[in-house]
Order: structure tokens, then sequence, then C-alpha cells
């Protein structure tokens, strides 16, 4: 069985590169192997560390490569796995969390799709890293094929030794878990996972009690994404220092973004961190600039739930820090382009929905607010806008704003509070006029 | 154990504290503290709605917001906790700004139907609208609206349970009932449904609301989502006063309120009014619907006198003077020790008192008794059980015992505040929780082991904990010594056999308590119930002998009723404690030289005609003792019976004279609880009808017998108090107690142990009054394990008859979700099932056989 999902992705230009790692064998069609793993250095990092290597060498190896979380909020790996408490004496954890919904984003599908075993390798050395012996991926539920590929990657990482009791004379045991998700965006918000792993229904957690204090079930839990954890074999492999002549001084490393929207070749692509947005957008090799002709209207840089650029703000670094600069997010890489027929208000009318949808309920701002959003951009869009309204939505999302749970509400209302301040104009027009000016929404015509 | 051992004699660490800055005030507060809880501390108001003090906080509704200075957001105080150095302002204008944003939030979809609302007048959403919303809303669309399928029902209000009545419409999604479903009572019949704004609260798929705790549900719903038909639209609330009042039908004394009004004399419900040394502000369904009984339509109105054979109304002065004829015809033609007194364990101390005073003093007789439903009491004053039954308890010790027993009890039926409070210590502190039944309990659930012996073997299972013990050198040399030579079973392995369980879960069970450092060990009804309960007692002195458990805890038989205590203080039964008997004897100024009579032994006696006459007093041994052809043959012997009751009951019936006695809610009265803890429950209306307090017919019993028991009121007062201060508590046995452990008889044509008891919704025979109650259950069941259903090939529903060698009766089966042996247990609070003629008072376990009823 070989499955692939007709994604383009630069994987001939990594194979070539000296550095970019993590799409150098994504087009081989037998990757998902374990033998075609194991030739192309597979499962060697993982075997260096748990053979040799202590695991505060590991976390002091992954912390000085500078990695940054790459699921959204970029807090650096290294850093993290060295809050699990050295004196615990409960079980401790190590989540990879492939529940990958942000709108925009399909990386982790495609690594885990093409190359699972990467994901099983750096998931592992975490494992080491903190002193876990029973290991969790949670993958979600609508990515059947991802489920299935992780799931034979598994069997057969017992069956060549690499999981389970003992692992290569080492002593150390090592077990390791897929678990689908049940179709729900808020599971990638990581205590909602936590939450929905324990069997319970996936609302978020309040923090404190971090997950590396107490997560599942009340143990010490690091979650990480799937990009995140592919890297570090790479990063063992090949030192810090190799992982950090990429990237910028303080975003090191490479990173995958799914470029989408109306460009001429949207994919996934893998350029070292600080590349530049504009680059990716008109270059040939990546987005090939804007399909029909069009003229570039805006951009959204990090997943649906960053604020948008507009066109002049496009000649920026991808990087933690530059995105920051010009008021947005690097988020998960996931870059959604529109061209100049799109209407925001109809972007944000779809945005919201889809966050009004996925509101876990708990806390109030999110839940009413959204809702509430959604009414009244609905009624904008279709022309039915009252004055007042763009004020009334722009409060709204001033409380909802740093007021709830988990970053859903922020990630809500941030990309409408910057369409509102990019693109007024627009949004008044609908209200003055009573009706969508861009020719491109078919669906309300 | 070297661990152990090192933390033991570590010396305990001072309690750490943290000192912040609320509003401009320095407070101190202990570490762990929520800057929320250090507010109210503070007497600080924090406006919430999903916090509730006995669950964890989540931070849902965010209306708690306060600002701490260096922190970037605002921050909800339920969730944050107080850090040395924090500076907090609750009431600056972006904390206004966040609450009044909440408000908003929350009314957008809510209807405002506030006029037509149960809760209106003390709503919480009401009252912080009013405090911190505006009077105008900017949401301007049709407002959500669940309702049921496509049709609309009135006021789009769903029946989820016998009682609760859910209106969607209203929550405001704090998902408070649901976390005090799962976190407090471990019920999972209520649950929240779908995502975001369409969240609904709704019973679990295919079932109903009625778990034995749903009540609390209603009243710690914010808002009118949850009400239940007690209470709906019968009257607003800013209408009602409140009476403090007590639970009548429990051991523990939960605190209660109950709203009245005044010009109809009614009582329109009862909450909790909490109290965390008792209660913690949950109490039963069986405490908060069952003051209906004081409401009932079929109270007894008047005294009733038998003429020509049948009952007919009387005045009191009638009945009073034919009351002392028949007392002292009695008294004179076969002397005082003919007249016994058996007095229900639920009144308060002046009734008991006056009674007791009344028995020995007026009438000189040593017959009074409370303990109406146990058969063959011990039969002097220091057995292991006596001793078992006076030793003190702790309520609130049970949430911080790390290792928690119950034997021989069905918690969840006799118990349910020491019910809530075990599974409060497994929830929240992580405790060990132990059950040992003869049959497995709701609470087995939580437990880390339950272990179920056989019906009968007490004393077994509990020798096999000795035992175990002391072979595997567990607990110090020393105190093994001379324990073995007093068992019968001669080693761990024999009693464990005997018992029917397993070794190596014994073993378990006594290492932690060997090994526990706060230990709360609890017997219960299914001990005190048999017949046999002497040799249990005893293994239980030993035991607590054996494990020092009283220097690290406390182990005690649990009182059952709502001043059982009380009337063991005030010296109510025929062997009072030598401290208490000698103020008896202070206060009387004598004591009857006869022979002291239990309960039990009244009714033998009244078989062998040696007792001709009787009175009996809030009690009703024919429905509730465990032989009932036997109590009601005896009462039916009498030359006279009189019968102080609220309603006309199986005994009443035999009455010669019948007086209506007034309920705990219409006068004022001292209760004590388990724990020993005075505590009043406060009249709420006027005697209704014609019925008086039990203290004020037994004094006027005196007086129409010439002998007035009281000067006045405060002598009463001033005696009782005396009374009071005596130390009840009977000292452990000075060595080990011998046991002599008796095989289990069995049988083949009855096979089926019975054990029959109160249902989780009822207490006693007054709650089959309260129609709330009986919406939960209205009728007798047999309640047994799945796998004893099928072998009987009968259904949940099904018709069952259940004969013992003395009797039958004819009720429907339910399958049990815990019981998982064959046994049946059968309520005993419904009078038209009389379970207990299923009963023979000697047998030490009751057997039946069932049979399908055909269609």
């Amino acid at each position: 069985m070989s499955f692939y999902s007709p994604v383009i992705t630069n994987a001939a230009e990594v194979a070539r590169s000296e550095s970019l790692h993590l799409f150098r064998y994504v087009e081989d069609p037998d990757q998902y192997k374990v033998e075609t793993f194991e030739k192309h250095g597979g499962y060697e990092a993982w075997k260096k560390v748990v053979t040799s290597m202590k695991p505060d060498q590991v976390i002091a190896e992954v912390k000085n490569s500078g990695l940054r979380g790459r699921g959204g909020a970029g807090f650096p790996t290294g850093m993290k796995w060295g809050f699990v408490p050295k004196d615990s004496p409960k079980a401790r954890y190590l989540i990879c969390n492939a529940d990958e919904s942000e709108p925009g984003t399909c990386k982790d599908r495609v690594i885990m799709e093409r190359d699972p075993h990467a994901v099983i390798e750096g998931m592992a050395i975490g494992a080491f890293a903190i002193g876990c012996h029973r290991m969790f991926i949670y993958i979600r539920g609508e990515f059947g094929h991802c489920i299935e590929r992780m799931e034979g990657a598994v069997k057969e990482a017992y069956t060549r030794g690499h999981l389970g009791k003992n692992v290569y004379g080492s002593g150390y045991d090592l077990d390791m878990v897929v678990h689908s998700g049940g179709g729900a965006y808020i599971c990638g918000e990581e205590t909602a996972l936590l939450n929905s792993l324990e069997g319970e229904k996936g609302l978020s957690r309040i923090r404190p009690p971090f997950p590396a204090i107490a997560g599942l079930y009340a143990s010490p839990t690091i979650v990480n994404n799937v990009e995140t954890l592919a890297a570090v074999p790479h990063i063992i492999n090949r030192g810090a220092d190799w992982y950090k002549t990429m990237g910028t001084e303080k975003s090191a490393g490479s990173k995958i973004f799914s470029l989408s929207g109306h460009v001429k070749r949207p994919g996934n692509y893998e350029v070292p961190l600080g590349f530049s947005l504009k680059t990716l957008i008109y270059d040939e090799k990546y987005g090939a600039g804007i399909r029909d002709g069009k003229k570039l209207k805006a951009v959204i840089p990090g997943g649906a739930s960053t604020p948008f650029l507009t066109p002049d703000m496009v000649d920026v670094g991808l990087d933690y820090e530059s995105l920051q600069s010009v008021g947005s997010m690097l988020g998960s890489g996931a870059i959604i382009v529109l061209d100049e027929d799109t209407c925001i208000v109809w972007t944000i009318m779809k945005l919201i929905h889809f966050f009004r949808h996925e509101s876990c309920g708990k806390c109030t701002p999110c839940r009413e607010g959204t809702g509430w959003l959604e009414q009244l951009v609905t009624r904008i869009e279709h022309g039915e806008g009252r004055p007042g309204d763009i004020d009334k939505i722009d409060d709204l999302c001033g409380n909802i704003l740093g007021r709830t749970i988990c970053p859903l509400g922020d990630a809500a209302v941030m990309p409408i509070q910057s369409a509102i301040k990019l693109f007024r104009d627009e949004w008044q027009y609908h209200i003055d006029h009573k009706k969508c000016p861009c020719p491109n929404n078919h669906e309300f015509k | 154990m070297a661990t152990d051992a090192k933390t033991d004699t570590a010396a305990p660490a001072r309690p750490a504290t943290v000192t912040l800055t609320i509003d401009g005030q320095e407070v101190t507060v202990p570490k762990g503290t929520t800057v929320l809880e250090a507010a109210l501390g503070m007497g600080i108001q924090i406006p919430t709605f999903c916090w509730h003090p006995k669950l964890k906080s989540v931070g849902a509704c965010r209306m708690c917001y306060v600002e701490i200075e260096k922190m970037p957001k605002l921050a909800v105080s339920c969730a944050t906790e107080a850090v040395d150095g924090m500076v907090v302002h609750t009431d600056s204008d972006l904390v206004k700004r966040g609450r009044k944003a909440i408000i908003e939030f929350i009314l957008a979809n809510h209807p405002l139907d506030c006029p037509t609302c149960d809760k209106g007048g003390e709503c919480d959403l009401q009252n912080l609208t009013y405090r911190h919303g505006i009077d105008d809303s900017r949401f301007d669309f049709m407002k959500m609206r669940f309702t049921e399928g496509a049709e609309r029902t009135t006021f789009d209000d769903v029946r989820i349970g016998p009682e609760i009545v859910l209106n969607r419409n209203r929550c405001i999604l704090c998902y408070k009932c649901v976390r005090a479903n799962k976190e407090a009572f471990g019920e999972y019949d209520l649950g929240a449904f779908e995502r975001g704004n369409i969240t609904e609260i709704n019973a679990a798929p295919g079932r109903e609301v009625e778990n034995p705790f749903s009540g609390n549900l209603v009243q710690i719903c914010p808002v009118g989502a949850l009400t239940n038909s007690d209470w709906r639209y019968k009257i607003r609330v800013w209408l009602t006063k409140q009476a403090r009042s007590i639970c009548p039908f429990t051991g523990s004394g939960a605190n209660t309120l109950l709203w009245k009004e005044d010009h109809q004399q009614k009582i329109f419900r009862c909450t909790a009014r909490r109290n965390d040394d008792i209660d913690d502000g949950w109490i039963a369904d069986v405490t908060r619907y069952g003051y209906q009984y004081v409401m009932a339509e079929d109270r007894l109105q008047t005294p009733l006198v038998k003429k020509d054979g049948k009952q007919v109304k009387a005045s009191w002065d009638e009945a009073l003077a034919l009351v002392a004829k028949r007392l002292r015809e009695v008294d004179d033609n076969k002397g005082n020790v003919c007249i016994g007194g058996l007095i229900a364990p639920h009144l308060d101390n002046k009734s008991l008192y006056a009674f007791n005073k009344f028995m020995r003093v007026t009438i000189g007789a040593n017959n009074v008794d409370h303990r109406l439903d146990y058969p063959m009491l011990p039969t002097d004053g220091n057995s292991a059980f006596s001793i078992l039954a006076s030793r003190p308890f702790t309520i609130a010790d049970i949430d911080t015992s790390d290792v928690i027993v119950s034997f021989a009890s069905d918690m969840l039926k006799e118990h349910p505040n020491e019910y809530l409070r075990m599974r409060k210590a497994s929830f929240f502190r992580q405790a060990k929780i132990y059950t040992i039944d003869p049959y497995a309990v709701k609470n087995s659930d939580i437990a880390s082991l339950d272990v179920v012996y056989t019906p009968g073997a007490d004393e077994a299972v509990i020798n096999a904990l000795c035992l175990a013990a002391a072979e595997d050198q567990m607990v110090d040399a020393a105190r093994i010594k001379g324990l073995k030579e007093k068992l019968s079973h001669k080693s761990a392995a024999d009693a464990a056999k005997a018992a029917g369980v397993d070794l190596d879960e014994i073993k378990v069970i006594a290492r932690a308590l060997a090994n526990g450092k706060k230990i709360t060990f609890m017997a219960g009804e299914l001990l005190a119930r048999s017949s046999f309960r002497e040799a249990a007692a005893a293994a239980l002195a030993n035991l607590n002998r054996l494990f020092d458990i009283d220097s690290r805890g406390q182990m005690a038989r649990l009182a059952r009723f709502s001043n059982s205590r009380g009337a063991e203080k005030l010296g109510l039964s025929p062997f009072p404690a030598p401290a208490v008997k000698k103020e008896l004897e202070a206060a009387f100024g004598s004591w009857p030289a006869s022979d002291a009579l239990t309960a039990d032994k009244m009714l033998v006696q009244m078989n062998k005609e040696a007792i001709n006459a009787a009175i009996v007093i809030g009690a009703n041994p024919i429905m509730l003792y465990p032989d009932r052809e036997f109590a009601r043959e005896a009462l039916e012997k009498l030359d006279f019976l009189v019968v102080c009751d609220s309603f006309e009951t199986a005994t009443t019936s035999l009455a010669d004279v019948v007086l209506p006695l007034a309920s705990f809610a219409e006068y004022t009265g001292d209760y004590i609880n388990m724990e020993g803890r005075t505590q009043t429950a406060e009249a709420a209306i006027k005697p209704r009808f014609q019925s008086k307090p039990a203290y004020e017919i037994v004094s006027l019993i005196a007086q129409a017998l010439e002998k007035p028991l009281f000067k006045s009121d405060v002598d009463c007062g001033t005696e009782m108090a005396k009374i009071l201060a005596a130390d009840h508590v009977l000292p452990w046995p000075s060595g080990y107690l011998e046991v002599a452990g008796e095989p289990v008889a069995t049988s083949e044509e009855y096979p089926i142990p019975l054990f029959v008891g109160d249902d989780p919704h009822h207490s006693g025979h007054l709650t089959e009054k309260a129609n709330s109650l009986l919406n939960f259950r209205g009728e007798a069941y047999a309640e047994m394990s799945a796998e004893l259903a099928a072998s009987l090939d009968v259904r949940n529903g099904d018709s069952v008859r259940v004969e013992s060698p003395v009797g039958k009766v004819i009720v429907p089966v339910r399958i049990s979700d815990w019981i998982d042996t064959p046994v049946v247990f059968i309520p005993r609070n419904f009078s038209s099932t009389p379970v207990t003629s299923l009963l023979m008072r000697k047998e030490r376990v009751n057997r039946v056989k069932i049979t399908k009823v055909a269609d």
C-alpha cells in the first residue's frame, strides 16, 4: 500500500540542500517503511541517545539548538523538557500533538503520512529526555491515513526493536500508543488534548498547573508538535551548532510552511526560518505568484488565528520576531494568500464560523462571544449590517481577547481585529451599500 | 517501611503562609489559598457563577476577574493561587469592564423570563446583573431557544428526573451541576452535551437524573435552569421566611433551612445550610424532600380512642384521662414493671429525657429503649457492641484520613453524609478506601479493594484481618501477644476461608491499617442489625487493640438516627453508661429496682404477657422490627397500648389510644448527632391540627397520673444539662476478647440471603408520606445482581415472589449496578410491602427463595 496526499513539496530542493532535513526523503515512496527509513540513517540518533547519552545531555543539546515549538506558540523545546520535575514519583508522559486542524495547516499530515518513523524517533528521544516510558501520539480523527501509517510504523518499530522492552539492550523500556481524536479543533490545545486523551470531554483546563507539572493523569507531561519532534533526531545527529546555522539568531532551524490560497503553486515548503515571505509567495520554486494575474490583497501568515498582512508588509522574514514586529505571528506556518477579488468580510465570516463551531463552550467570553460575532459578521456580509456594527464587533473582540481559558478565544478575534484595522473601508462599504463588493464570493451572490 | 518511619519521626512542617495585598489591605493566608478565597476571607465580595467552595475551580464563567499588578491580563481569582507580594485590585475600572462584559455575554442568549422563573429573587445572575450590568442590551438578534424535538413544551421546560425540571434557555453553562455530580457525588446521570454555544446540560442518554443527591444540583444552580417540582410555581422566595433546622432522618444531623410562610403556616421547601463540620453543604434527597411529611394531607388530627373495637375521634382531655386510668389499672393489678416504653430515636432531647423520667420515675420501671429495629439486643451494659456504639466519632476527620474502611455498612443507604465524605477523601485527597461488606455496596466504585464476605461471617472476616497482621508481623510483637489464643480461627487462612474472602486482599487491608497515618474505621447497620453482632463487635475491639487505631484515628459504629446519640447520652436505654446513670439517679432521686429490659426483651415479655401495657412514641415497631409477626403478636397481647405518631400506621391500628404527635418542624428541639454535637432545629410552623410535641404529651400523661414530671421548663433544662455533661463513652476492654466464629448455616430450600434496610431515598416509616421521595421510589423492590436475575429468568421490573419460612412478599426486580453476589436487598420503607414479615429475629442470616411470578 502506498499513499500520497497530493501536496506539492520542495523535497528535491531540500535533498540538494546542505542543511534542510525534514523533507529530505518525503518524496521517496518507500520512506514510510522502516527498512527504507533505517537505510536513510533513521533511528541512529535514537540508538545513540538511549545507549550513550544521559537525559540531561539530550535536553542540553536541544536547548542549545534553539529549537522552538512548531505548533504555533514557539516555546523553546529544550526549556519545556527541562520543566519536568526530576524528583516526581509519578510516571511522566510525552505526547505528540498531531491534532493538526488549524485551517490552512497541513504540514504534520505530510510528515506522518510519508515519514512516520521520523516522528517516532523524535518522540522516543523526547521521551528519554524526560524519563517517560509510555508515550502517546494524539492524531486528528479525520486523518485516517495518518493513523494507519502511524499504527503500521509503530508496529514495525516494535518488531525492529526500536520500541518495547529494553530497547537496544539499554535497559530502557519504551511503549507507544497511537490515539485517534474525535474531530475537535480544540483538542489541538494541549490541555483539552489531555482531557480528551483521558476520555473526558475535550474542554481546555485552567493553568496552572502546567502540564509539565500535572498533565495527563495529573502526572508530569510534555506535549510537542509533530514537526518539532521530527526535527529532534537531526539535531542529535548533526549537533546543535549545525542546527543554528539555519534561521536567525532567535529563530533557529528550518520550518515547513503550508502555502495555500490564491497562489499558482500551493504546497508545503521547508525553508530556513527568516526566509522572505515575498520570495515564498512569488518565487517560481515556491508559490510562483498570484494566480490568474491578480494582485495580492492580504496574507494570513500563520494559520487562521493570526492577524492579516497587507501587500506592503509582505517583505518580511518568516521568523517569530520579524512577524511579531509587523503585528502578526508565525503561528503554525500556514500562509493563506488572498487575491484582490476576495472579500475580507467574507473571509472573516468563514473564519468566525469555524471558531464559533469549534469553541469548546467552557468559558463564557469565547462561547457566547464567537456566536455573537458570527451573527454580526454574517449580517454585514449579507448586506444587512447596521451602523455601529463595526465598532460593536471591535469592542466585543476586546472583551474576548486575553479573557479566556485557552488561546482559542484570542485566535478567533485577532484576525477580526486586524481585518477591521486594515480594511475598515471595506467593512463600511458593506454597511453603507448593503452589499458585498467582491465578485469572488460565489455563495451569496 | 523505612521511608514511612522517617516521615513519621520528622518534625511536622509549619504550614507555609503567603502575604499579599488585596485592595490596599495586607493579608496572610495559608499557601495554596486562591486569591478569591483570600478576598472572601477578608469580607471582600467577588462575584462568581461557576465557583463552588467544595468543587475544583475551573475558571469557566470568568466573572471573578481581578487585576493583579505585573500580570498582563485580567486574572480569574478562583483559579489564581495567592503568592507572596501579589498586589490585587478587585474593583478597578478594568475589572468592572471585564465583569460587565461577562454579564453582557451571558445575557445575550438568556431569556430574561424572571417574572415566571422560580429563581427570581434569589438568582445569582439577576443579582449580579443589577450590580454590574447595563439595563439595555447590545444583542439585537433572536435569542437561541432550546426546545424538545420539534415540539415546544410549556416554557421550554423538560423533565429530566422524577423531581428535576430543566430549562436550557436559562442555563449559563457554569457546569456546577455536572461537576458536583461527578466530583462530590460520583454520579454520572447528568452531562454536558454538544459544544460551544449550543452546549447543553441534559440527562445522560436513556437515563433520568435520580441520584440520591440530585436535589443539591437544583440548589447550586445559579439561575433557574434546574428547578424541582417541590418548589416550582408555588411561592415567590421573598414571601418566605426561613427556620434553621436539622435533618431528622440520618445520624449526622445535616443542617437545613425550612422555607416557610407564616400566614398559611406552610413549609415550602428544605435546603442545605452549609456546615463544613457536618455536611459540606450537600444534603441527601431524603433530607431535602423528607420534610414533606410534615405537610402531608393525612396527618393524624385528633386523639383517637378505641370504643367497641373501633378507633374514634376524642378530645385530648378524654384521651389523657383514659390513658391515666388504664395505666393505673395495670399498675395496680399487675405492677409497674408490666408497663413498657418505646420511643423513636429521631425525637428531640427534651422529649427523650421527659420520657426517660416518665418511665423511670412516674411509672417506676426500667423498661425504656429507643433501639426498635434491632433484634436480640445485648442484655448487659458492657457488651462489646455497646462499647463500639459509644465510641466518639468526628465526621470531618473522614476528610483527612488516608485509610478509610467501611465495614458491614451500606453507607449510601444508612449514612449519606459520611458516604459523601468518603468520596471526597477519595476524589480530592486520593485516600485509600476499603469496603468490607456482605454484599457489594455503591461506594465500592471508589474502593481500592471491595471485599465481599459470606453473609453472616462478620467476625470471621475481622478475625482474618487480625490474624493476617499477626502472622505477617505487621504490628509490634508486643501487641500481637495474647491475641491468637482468643480466636477460634486458627490462622488467617482459616478465617479468610470461613469468611469466603481472598487472603491476599485481607493482607492488603491489614497492611493499610498497620501503616495508615490516619485511619477512619466505620461499622454500620449491617452489623448492628445482625442478631450475632456481639461476636463481630468483639472482633472489632480486638482489631482496634491490635492496630491501635484509636491512636491514629477513629473507629466507631455510626449512630443511625438523628438523635440516637442523644438517646444514649440521656440514658434512654436499659443500661446507660455508668457516668450517665449516676447523673440520672441524682436527677431522679431514685432508680427502679426492676430488671432492665431492652426493646427486644420488652417484645418478648409482651409475648409472654409479662408486660401488659405499653407506651410507644413516634415509633412503628410492627413495620420496622425485624420480625413483623413477633412484634405484632406482642403488641396484640397487650391489655393497653398507647401510641403517639403523626400518621396512622400498622402500630397505631392496634392501639387503644392514639395521640397525634407533632413533627420536628413544629417545635424547637435539640438533637445530638453521631459526633455528640448538640444542634437545634427551630420550629418552622405551629403544630398542625391538634398534634403536640412528645415531651408535652409525656408531661400531660404524667399530670393526668397526678405525678408532674417537672416543676418548670427550667428544671428540665438544668437536669438535662448535667446528664449531657456526663461522659457516656465506654472504654475499650483491657485485653483481647474471645471471638468464637461459628460456621454460617446454609439452606437448600432457602438459598438466598436477604438484607432489609432503607432505600437511598427513604428512611424509616415517615418518608413514604413525602410525595417527592415517592416520585423517586414509590414501592419496594428486590435488588439483586444481574446474574441472579438471569438465573431466575427475570428482568428489571418483573415481579418475583420472595419467600422465607415465615412469610412472603411479591415485589418487582431491580437489577443492581453493584451487587454481584447472590443476595437480595428489599427496602423496608413501604407499608404496602411488609418485608419485615420475612425476617426471624433469632436468625443470623435470613434466607429466602425467589421465584418468578408468571405474567
